[in-house]
């Protein structure tokens, strides 16, 4: 398949479902949208069952403590309240990290704890009641005995060994080594060499639907149904069937509307299962609806990293070399979602990003502490890695005296496939058109020639460019090449009822994407039938084929897409022989178009897809010709990995008097292969660059020396407004994937990794004349405000 | 009579009137959603401060979270489910929202079009607000989702149709 989209402009207006293939290439509105604009949308809190209990968790005050006895005796006294339960009544399997590197020690997490709390907010107990309000009620009414233990906060002390151990072997959960090449020789042999240090702030996803469940067991039937705000109801029900002890037959997940979740909503929750357990106990359905303090306190968090980076450069500005220290704060747990490995063995193995650098060494390790545990977050490893790479690359031309765009430039990949120096496939790029692109878009050399300090009063102006690579697509193979052992396929179904009707059943439910209307655009491209006539169904276990990742890591369109494709040929070339029977042609003589099947060359010889599928279903003289007439066709796909890329770039103004960041202009260039529905896709991009500005500017998760979070509500935990963010400029290259269905690659993580580095770069150059490193993000304001200050004095 | 710690409320929403017993706790959200199942004013934060539940109280927009039930008695409310026809038809917001792609999950998407909704409404007739001004009547609406720009374009385009349609 040739590319649909041209590199020109972006997509602004949308079209209705056209009759007529391609549909691939169409930026085809939302089929899914009139429903959730009208209040339609069905999300956990509006599910309702009869005999429905609420729960409401007690959660521990302590960032770490033993626990003692829970007393739940005051809170069952008050009416309305039914249950309350606590790790003991409630027995489980803990939760595992499920990744196989070896040398990575296990963290078991219980749903509830027992005998240690590891973090404030970690779930002690649980309270069933009759309404959300009287669940409340009875939480404040347990008693919970703790002896406080003094918290481990700092991940370099965790790793280190002080502090008291959160579990038996200590808090250094993992060190280990990437060696590519031969770094010091690299090293010795350079001209320049510039090092950096860079603290990657936690962040957290906070989806505006925080998590939630509604679990109902059935005692006759043994069946558990959980209702949940996931991205991957098949990995949930394989952790609720190890940690219940049901077998999978038994369990039952259901993803409804999902209102955002970024990652978040991979891992199965201790509360989760807290939940299920509770039900199946309680003998009645329990909802839990989780609250803003819950989700910031409780719900993972992400990205937390502390980087050491050094850069080995010839005379030329050629870099020779790279070496880093990676230390990821796992939080209390090494996280079921992956492992606390997420974020330090991802960034790692992406270091090298577009630079052709084949001398690498990078130590990686992972500590615990007594925070909540860090789980994906959209470009879950990459951001921090990615960041503090292109910090480093930003000091390094202020030390040479070049530009940095220049560096970067003659440093990039420029010819394809190219197998990075930690074994990843860059299947195809744009890397330096790309760049090229937004330097040309933003006006750069005019800004450059513009540059220098502010005169006074004025803002200081900087300009970053932030040029990325991003691993998309996961399937197995991709999942490898980020060094992660990882099954991450899918099968899907397509079926086509009597009345023709199409369906395509999936494992990845939407969380807002649009998966539904992008994969019907290419189930009816591949059947040769109208867009209206295909239905896509995902969330529900019982329902929908296998899919062991889930929605995440940027492969709902690689991966499911590209299964589906191929169910679709499939399936088109048996609808083919079936009219060729009712129209007494040969199969080769019949198309399929927009729904209508056609003999070449007999115009009077047509059918329906209605009447084709009448045939198949219950005309018993086809079986004699074909005895498989049925509709149905399954396929299992996993690709090889693909590798999108692009760069952004953004302007900011920094008022050095107030230390106020202004984001003038942020604009990105994207290219992710062959796009299904650019209108989508332009959606996924300002999605993420909007959240990687709020990573870069506002949000970060706080502690209090004694471990107490002190980020608990949206005043003091700030995400971008409207007001926040410029008009996101938009344009677009297209190198097809040579490796996958269609040249499709994945999108929707570009802006939450590359974005943070822009931002941060251009408020670096843009204090540059204060002597102002950025190491740490979001930016420290006062740091700015006070080497003004020192300067002017 | 109400129950014991109970209050009896009569109040106008979506212009049928409605009579409900409630807790004084219970915020208008609360009510809204359990008591008369209108399930499209979503609860993002109950803190006031992230606009999935706005609605209109008398006309203007209001946080249903904030609000206690018992607060809108004898009052006048206004959800997104008001908005559509009755067979479901969208209303030229709505419209303009899944024209320009300006929501994604669609869980912060009612609140958002509450607070459109007061803008397009306010200005009838006036010039039209610039994007400046649209990110300022939206700024009190988080959205996690889109970065925001199909909504201002939705935004834009209402007014623009509606300024259109007064000509």
């Amino acid at each position: 398949m040739q590319p649909l989209r041209s590199s020109e402009g972006s997509a602004s207006t949308l079209v209705e479902a056209p009759g007529a293939a391609p549909l691939v290439g169409a930026p085809v509105a939302r089929l899914d949208a009139a429903r959730l604009l009208r209040g339609q949308g069905r999300y956990i809190a509006d599910i309702e069952r009869a005999g429905m209990l609420h729960a409401c968790f007690v959660r521990s005050p302590h960032a770490h403590a033993r626990l003692g006895a829970v007393d739940g005796a005051a809170a069952l006294a008050l009416e309305g309240v039914v249950a309350v339960f606590a790790a003991a009544d409630l027995p489980h399997q803990p939760l595992l990290d499920s990744v196989r590197i070896e040398g990575l020690r296990k963290t078991p997490q219980p749903a509830l704890a027992s005998e240690r709390v590891r973090f404030h907010g970690e779930p002690v107990a649980v309270v069933l009641a009759s309404s959300r309000a009287r669940a409340e009620d009875g939480a404040e009414l347990v008693r919970v005995e703790y002896e406080p233990l003094a918290p481990v906060l700092d991940p370099e002390a965790a790793a280190a060994g002080a502090g008291p151990d959160l579990f038996e072997g200590g808090n250094l959960l993992y060190r280990g080594e990437i060696v590519a090449g031969d770094v010091e020789a690299a090293f010795a042999a350079a001209d320049h060499v510039v090092s950096a240090r860079y603290h990657g702030n936690r962040y957290a996803a906070v989806p505006m639907e925080a998590r939630g469940c509604v679990a109902e067991h059935d005692p006759g039937s043994g069946e558990l149904t959980l209702w949940c705000s996931t991205q991957g109801p098949h990995q949930l029900r394989r952790r609720l069937s190890q940690t219940i002890g049901l077998p999978e037959s038994h369990v039952r997940v259901i993803a409804p509307d999902v209102g955002g979740a970024f990652g978040q909503k991979i891992p199965a929750h201790a509360e989760e299962v807290a939940i299920a357990l509770a039900a199946r106990a309680v003998g009645r359905p329990v909802r839990w609806i989780e609250d803003r303090l819950e989700n910031l306190l409780a719900a993972p968090h992400a990205k937390e990293q502390l980087i050491e980076t050094e850069l080995a450069l010839a005379a030329d500005g050629t870099f020779l070399g790279l070496r880093a220290r990676i230390l990821g704060d796992a939080g209390a747990y090494s996280h079921n979602s992956t492992s606390a490995l997420i974020e330090p063995y991802l960034s790692a193995g992406l270091m090298p990003g577009v630079y052709r650098i084949r001398d690498y060494r990078c130590e990686i390790l992972a500590a615990v502490t007594n925070k909540s545990p860090v789980a994906p977050y959209r470009g879950v490893g990459w951001t921090a890695g990615h960041t503090a790479r292109e910090l480093l690359i930003e000091k390094a031309a202020r030390q040479l005296g070049v530009d940095p765009a220049q560096l970067r430039r003659r440093n990039m990949v420029d010819s394809f496939p190219y197998e990075s120096c930690t074994g990843m496939l860059y299947d195809s790029g744009s890397y330096v058109a790309s760049l090229d692109r937004a330097l040309a878009e933003i006006g750069y050399e005019e800004l450059r020639r513009e540059g220098g300090p502010p005169a006074a009063g004025q803002p200081a102006v900087g300009v970053g460019v932030s040029p990325y690579v991003e691993p998309t697509g996961w399937g197995s193979d991709g999942a490898l090449q980020s060094r992660w052992s990882f099954a991450s396929h899918d099968s899907v179904r397509i079926e086509i009822d009597p009345s023709g009707a199409v369906t395509a059943a999936v494992g990845t439910p939407s969380q807002g994407q649009g998966h539904e209307t992008m994969l019907a655009q290419i189930v009816a491209d591949g059947l040769g039938v109208e867009l209206d006539r295909v239905r896509v169904v995902s969330g529900d276990t019982s329902g929908t084929p296998i899919s062991t990742a889930g929605t995440r890591a940027s492969r709902t369109a690689v991966v499911v897409g590209g299964a589906l494709a191929l169910a679709a040929e499939e399936l088109r070339a048996k609808l083919e022989r079936i009219a060729a029977y009712l129209l007494d042609a040969e199969p080769d003589q019949v198309r399929i178009e927009a729904g209508r099947f056609a003999v070449a060359g007999d115009s009077a010889r047509e059918a329906t897809l209605r009447e084709v599928a009448e045939v198949a279903f219950y005309d018993p003289a086809l079986r004699a010709r074909l005895p498989d007439p049925s509709l149905s066709v399954s396929r299992f796909h996993d690709p090889p990995a693909s590798y999108a890329n692009g760069c952004v770039v953004a302007l900011v103004a920094v008022d050095v008097e107030t230390g106020a960041v202004t984001l003038r202009r942020l604009l990105s260039v994207e290219d992710c292969g062959t796009v299904v529905n650019p209108a989508l896709v332009d959606g996924q991009v300002r999605g993420a660059l909007a959240q990687g500005v709020g990573g870069a500017l506002l949000e970060q998760v706080r502690y209090g020396a004694d471990g107490t979070m002190l980020s608990g509500d949206l005043r003091r935990y700030k995400l971008p407004k409207a007001t926040d963010l410029p008009a996101i400029e938009l344009h677009h290259e297209c190198s097809p994937s040579p490796f996958t269905v269609n040249g499709m690659k994945g999108v929707g993580e570009s802006g939450a990794i590359a974005a943070p580095g822009a931002v941060a770069a251009a408020v670096a150059d843009a204090v540059a004349h204060l002597g102002v490193e950025i190491e740490s993000l979001p930016i420290d304001t006062d740091r700015i405000v006070a080497a003004a200050a020192a300067e002017r004095s | 009579m109400s129950e014991p710690g109970r209050i009896s409320i009569e109040l106008t929403v979506n212009g049928e009137a409605h009579r409900g017993e409630v807790e004084p706790r219970t915020t208008l959200a609360d009510f809204l959603r359990e008591e008369l199942r209108l399930t499209g004013t979503h609860v993002g934060c109950e803190d006031g401060f992230c606009g999935a539940c706005t609605v209109h109280l008398d006309g203007a927009s209001a946080r249903s979270c904030l609000l206690y039930a018992v607060q809108a008695a004898g009052r006048e409310v206004r959800t997104v489910e008001s908005l559509a026809g009755p067979d479901g038809e969208l209303h030229p917001l709505q419209e303009a929202f899944r024209r320009n792609h300006g929501l994604q999950c669609g869980f912060c998407t009612p609140g958002m079009l509450m607070s459109a909704l007061e803008l397009v409404e306010s200005r009838a007739g006036g010039d039209p607000p610039d994007e400046g001004e649209i990110r300022a009547a939206i700024a009190g609406n988080i959205c996690r989702c889109t970065g925001y720009q199909g909504i201002v374009e939705a935004i834009s385009e209402a007014l623009d149709d509606r300024a259109g349609t007064a000509e």
